[in-house]
């Protein structure tokens, strides 16, 4: 599965450089003779991992989750932004239990509100992601639902059937911050209200969880949050554009 | 960079919370068996009320009813259920009591309700009409009619008992 993550990382990585090679054609172009030092702005990758899904793995027996994340500058205020990652999680529920396991890819982008210093890549932004996800989900046991007890209560009965190629797509509203803790090496949080826009679910049975979009309450709606520590690579700088005075 | 600290704390003291679903009580469940009470002598069905009808599985606990209608709980582990029926099997007077013995044969299906709720069972009655109530020399009964062999709500009456 990681094989999985990290190819699809590589080609995340591409698209990110193609955009970067249209970012620095615009703003070569625009470079303008000047007695002052001109100054430069760096452009990278920034990557990073989710720690809430990593500490989790260890702490918690019924899960195994893993969420890599990138985002890379393309405007002054906008940054194409992703996240990729691969989850397997068994819910114990009143009259259910069951596993998902499955890989996700989320793409979009980020608009930063923060006012930075020169160099520096703080955030307070607001984003937008597309998810995709596919996965599988295992009935491991359940008990029929008895209301009127006159023979007992309903045992666990033990099933184990797996409901293969599910999928979902859905839209993502992420809110979040990113600082930098040492040199090029931040920490952040985001919060996220998805809303599903479709939904392979099993016959007779339920997408109760989906990976990358997490818990599924029946509607389209969910939500979901991530902690991550990236660290940013400094891959090419540009000189900034001087702001053209506006004729009159 | 404290308060972006203080923010996370929250969040993850915030993510242990799992909404705890209840079944609502209104949810269709697994059905139980719907039957209705005729008076057998008459030319056109006519609501019969029982009185103090005794139901019982061997090996579980009577249950008690009055009325023209009853409904009674199908094993959800087995293809069938048997059922003796006690005319007056419910009051104290041993003397008067008669007991004719129903056998129900059905198919089962799991159906999956909600994440809360779980899965339900609906059963699909394989019995005719006369191979229900075993014939011995003291009948109550004198007629079993299925009128809906699919059982999937309780708010339909699934077979009618003359008497």
């Amino acid at each position: 599965m990681f094989k999985y993550i990290f190819s699809l990382w590589f080609v995340l990585a591409t698209f990110l450089g193609h955009a970067q090679a249209q970012q620095s054609k615009d703003t070569i172009t625009a470079v303008k003779k000047d007695s002052i030092k001109p100054k430069t702005e760096r452009y990278g990758l920034r990557l990073g991992i989710d720690l809430f899904k990593l500490t989790r793995s260890f702490s918690e027996k019924n899960y195994k989750g893993i969420e890599l994340s990138g985002d890379f500058k393309f405007t002054r205020k906008h940054y194409l932004a992703g996240e990729i990652g691969n989850e397997n999680k068994t819910v114990q529920d009143d009259h259910l239990n069951f596993t998902t396991k499955g890989t996700y890819i989320k793409a979009g982008f980020d608009y930063n509100t923060y006012e930075n210093w020169f160099g520096m890549h703080n955030m307070i932004y607001v984003g937008l992601r597309y998810g995709v996800s596919t996965f599988s989900q295992t009935l491991n046991s359940y008990t029929v639902y008895n209301p009127y007890p006159y023979f007992g209560q309903s045992p666990v009965t033990v099933d184990g059937t797996k409901y293969d190629g599910l999928s979902a797509q859905w839209i993502e509203v992420v809110a979040g911050v990113k600082a930098e803790l040492f040199n090029n090496l931040y920490v952040g949080f985001s919060v996220r209200m998805n809303n599903i826009i479709s939904n392979k679910v099993p016959d007779n049975f339920d997408s109760l969880y989906i990976p990358g979009f997490n818990r599924t309450y029946g509607g389209k709606f969910g939500a979901g949050f991530n902690y991550t520590i990236s660290y940013f690579v400094p891959l090419f700088k540009t000189i900034l554009k001087p702001k053209e005075k506006k004729k009159d | 960079m404290k308060k972006i600290f203080l923010l996370l704390v929250v969040v993850f003291s915030l993510s242990g919370c799992e909404k705890d679903d209840i079944c609502d009580a209104s949810t269709s469940t697994t059905p139980r068996l719907v039957i209705q009470f005729y008076e057998s002598a008459a030319p056109t069905p006519v609501l019969k009320s029982v009185t103090a009808l005794g139901v019982i599985v061997p090996g579980y606990t009577t249950m008690s009813f009055n009325g023209s209608k009853i409904l009674i709980p199908l094993q959800i582990n087995d293809d069938t259920t048997i059922f003796r029926f006690i005319q007056n099997g419910a009051d104290s007077d041993l003397t008067n009591d008669n007991e004719d013995i129903l056998n129900f044969n059905y198919t089962r299906k799991k159906v999956y309700i909600s994440r809360a709720c779980g899965y339900k069972v609906l059963f699909n009655l394989t019995n005719t009409n006369t191979n229900i109530l075993t014939p011995d020399s003291d009948n109550w009964i004198k007629n079993i009619i299925i009128v809906k062999p699919n059982l999937e709500i309780e708010n339909e009456v699934h077979v009618q008992i003359y008497f």
